[in-house]
């Protein structure tokens, strides 16, 4: 095993690994300060450009860019106040405001440092967890498999924060995409509609990147501007860095929450790091400076970050369950490059894993170098408002969409989903189990069909690897039902360690969008919709076979039975809502929001404010998908790099009114990139029929 | 000197704020109230004014930095340097406290002052 983990470090001095690993880290690093893109936005921009590559340097490309997202994206936290992902914006409670006390570079010294060790001790608990693991993942066979997966897809639903309901409805209506195109059994054609490029199913990419890439585009480019000035980088690094070394208890105890946060699917890297927050604070002595610059709330919050990354590869790479959003689409490079994680991957791809081990640990220590050089010139990219950044970044994506199946349908396919990620994404539905659950609906299949050939009946069922399995896919079930049940019984003694979910209600200022319509008509709408769409599955999964029916039935009946539940509750809420406003102690009756948060802070503001934004952000949001379309129609029309030197400099000044020089010189240099591209890297520009 | 009330809006929340005011103390000493339940708000100074005439004048509401209860009430307490925190006790079961873990608790071991445990009155029958 040493030497696997050896020749593996041997390997990565070859120039091209090297070379991709720091685009990698560069690139990672740049996505990290852009707000809102986070983990998922570095894998699933970066994701196309890997295609023909050989896997190493793939992996190294992006394990290089996930590695370091979440170091640079402190320092709009700290000096901006306004967090790079939502996972920064817990370093920003007390890293904006040592910042404001004119020690911004302590702050950051300390949350790079803190960075740079998550991710080492990140990828040593990945190292541990191979041979710890490996017996019992050669141990498993198809009905372990099997069970995995669904015990992925439901941890993820279940423990995503908000409202189970909503989760389990995002995790069935992601199992239902992934069921799209060709059965695996039976080789027929499933909810294709005739149409050919169906037929392969939906495209991966333009998947993730419509549901959290376009719907961040959308939500963000209408976002109001930083008005505030950034905090001047004062103070010195050398105390940071030496007041870092006697916080060493707090990065251990960091990083390995963030590993385990990693490890359970569906708990990314922003609850990972409220729960660090959680702990820091529950375990000091003096609590008085938390919240007003408290090094520990900066030290195991940003340990905790990076390491969530390292922790979420575990399951991904031994058990096929990715443990988050970004692992989710690496699991889904890997099967396209025909590496099945699982026992495969620790018998024949070793050294693949121990590509990735290395690649995190070196990018972890580059990227926080880096950072350290270059924070002064990097902060300005923060000021820039994202409205600007949003065309050159729809360009980017959609030609990434188009690389994996060359068709135009996909990315039309991918503004749709766009619109639908904005949606959930605005009524506070969890989009995490539904990414999982379009990877895992084909392989869940797969293994079932294998587990009921092999084994006659159910004797598979008596395994003791699957009655475990069961066992821990009752106990989040249970959880729930606890959960709500101490949500009845008045709860002055709510006992959980956990600053997450309250904060996000008060502090989530990354985040003006994220479930501000839950509660409201749109909710009941997606709800309602949800209900429609899993109703017409089933209607539609009749003409099937019977092997090719069984999984969409029984994915499209739970997804009803969750759908209508959730429908249930928001009629009975809004039914609620609507008794209360008539009553004159309106606010007191309404009580805490249910499921989102913002309903919360809605009655505390007033609700005339809260509703003009959200018609403003849902206008903006109409108006963005619809110039999204529009750049579709025009790509048909006359091709990619005519459309864009349309499409680019139009929106630049229609929407984010920047002055015109600006917009020619950003659409010329724009447009050269993308004619200069496919001689670069494998790219294929798509063709419009006038050309 | 202050007085910090770990404030919920059930009965034993009710008699912490009662046995705060009652408590002998330097005369016009304050009254911090912090809510002790997750996410949700303390009056406001009037409405807390209104329903506990003993405390006019000098009680006050703070939210605190914390989403956490309990650290959110040791941290207020610490940073105003309270002389006393006063605390609600509610009946739990066992297995209700093995499960969902304790506030009081918690304030009890964190406190780094004294602690007032109160019990609500028994209902009248």
């Amino acid at each position: 095993m040493t030497d696997a983990a050896f020749s593996a470090l041997a390997s990565l001095a070859s120039p091209s690994l090297l070379v991709m690993l720091v685009i990698g880290v560069l690139a990672g690093l740049v996505i990290g300060l852009i707000p809102g893109l986070g983990g998922t936005g570095a894998v699933a921009i970066l994701l196309p450009v890997t295609f023909g590559m050989e896997p190493e340097q793939a992996l190294a490309l992006l394990i290089g860019a996930l590695a370091v997202v979440h170091t640079s994206d402190t320092v709009a936290a700290v000096l901006l106040g306004a967090p790079g992902s939502a996972s920064a914006s817990v370093t920003m409670l007390d890293g904006y405001s040592m910042a404001r006390q004119g020690q911004a570079k302590r702050a950051l010294s300390l949350a790079f440092l803190s960075s740079m060790a998550g991710g080492l001790i990140g990828a040593v608990g990945l190292t541990v967890a191979i041979p710890l693991a490996r017996p019992l993942v050669l141990s498993f066979g198809s009905p372990e498999l099997f069970m995995l997966t669904i015990l992925g897809v439901s941890l993820a639903a279940v423990l995503s924060r908000g409202n189970v309901l909503k989760g389990l409805t995002a995790g069935f209506l992601g199992l239902l995409l992934g069921l799209v195109g060709t059965s695996p059994t039976t080789a027929e054609e499933r909810f294709s509609f005739g149409s050919l490029f169906l037929s392969d199913g939906m495209s991966l990419v333009a998947v993730a990147l419509g549901i959290f890439g376009l719907a961040e585009i959308a939500s963000r480019v209408g976002q109001r501007r930083v008005e505030e000035k950034p905090v001047e980088l004062s103070g010195g690094w050398g105390s940071g860095i030496r007041e870092w070394l006697t916080h060493w208890t707090q990065v251990v105890r960091g990083s390995l929450i963030g590993i385990w946060a990693g490890v359970l699917p569906g708990v990314g890297a922003t609850a990972g790091t409220w729960l660090a927050y959680g702990q820091a604070v529950a375990t000091a002595k003096d609590k008085r400076k938390f919240g007003k610059g408290d090094p520990r709330g900066i030290v195991g919050p940003e340990s905790a970050n990076n390491s969530v990354e390292a922790g979420d590869l575990i399951p991904t790479f031994l058990f096929g369950i990715p443990g988050g959003v970004p692992s989710a689409m690496l699991l889904g490079m890997l099967l396209t490059y025909g590496i099945q994680p699982g026992p495969a991957i620790v018998t024949d791809h070793l050294d693949l894993m121990y590509v990735i081990i290395w690649s995190f640990a070196i990018a972890s220590v580059a990227g926080a170098f880096l950072c350290f050089l270059a924070t002064g010139q990097l902060a300005r990219l923060t000021k820039v408002p994202f409205a600007v950044l949003g065309p050159g970044l729809l360009v980017v994506m959609l030609l990434g969409a188009f690389q994996e199946g060359g068709q135009l349908g996909d990315l039309w396919i991918m503004v749709a989903l766009g619109v639908v990620g904005f949606f959930l994404k605005a009524t506070g539905v969890p989009r995490a189990p539904l990414l999982i659950g379009f990877v895992l609906a084909i392989p869940m299949e797969r293994y079932y069909y294998l587990t009921t050939n092999l084994y006659d009946g159910y004797g598979w069922l008596t395994r003791p690897g699957v009655l475990v399995f069961a066992a821990v896919l009752v106990v989040p079930v249970l959880w729930a039902v606890a959960k709500r049940l101490r949500r009845r019984s008045g709860e002055a003694d709510d006992g959980h360690r956990d600053e997450h979910e309250a904060d996000e209600v008060a502090d989530d200022t990354g985040d003006e969008l994220e479930g501000s319509l839950a509660g409201t008509g749109w909710s009941l709408g997606v709800a309602a919709l949800s209900v429609l769409v899993f109703g017409g599955a089933l209607w539609a999964s009749r003409s099937f076979s019977d092997e090719a029916q069984l999984m969409p039935q029984l994915v499209a009946v739970g997804g009803l039975l969750a759908a209508g539940f959730l429908l249930l509750q928001e009629v009975r809420h809004r039914s609620a809502r609507l008794s209360a406003d008539d009553g004159p102690l309106a606010a007191d009756v309404a009580g805490p929001a249910p499921g989102g948060g913002g309903t919360l802070v809605a009655e505390r503001t007033g609700t005339a404010v809260v509703a003009a934004t959200r018609h403003h952000d849902l206008l903006v949001a109409a108006r963005t998908f619809a110039a999204m379309a529009g750049f579709l129609v025009l790509v048909a029309a006359v091709g990619y790099v005519s459309a864009t030197l349309v499409f680019v400099p139009a929106f630049l000044l229609l929407v984010a009114w920047v002055r015109p020089r600006t917009a020619v010189v950003y659409t010329v240099v724009l447009g050269a990139v993308l004619l200069a591209l496919p001689s670069l890297l494998p790219v294929d520009l798509p063709m419009g029929f006038l050309q | 000197m202050t007085v910090v009330v770990a404030y919920a809006d059930t009965p034993p929340g009710h008699a912490a704020v009662r046995a705060a005011a009652e408590v002998d103390g330097p005369a016009g000493e304050t009254v911090v109230l912090v809510s002790a339940v997750r996410g949700e708000a303390p009056p406001s100074t009037a409405e807390a004014e209104a329903r506990w005439p003993a405390l006019a004048g000098r009680v006050e509401v703070e939210q605190g930095d914390l989403a956490d209860p309990s650290d959110r009430v040791v941290q207020v307490a610490q940073r105003r340097d309270a002389r006393l925190v006063v605390l609600g006790l509610r009946a739990r079961t066992p297995v209700g406290k093995l499960v969902f873990g304790s506030t009081a608790q918690r304030i009890l071991l964190d406190a780094t002052c004294p602690v007032l445990a109160v019990k609500p009155e028994p209902e009248p029958a």
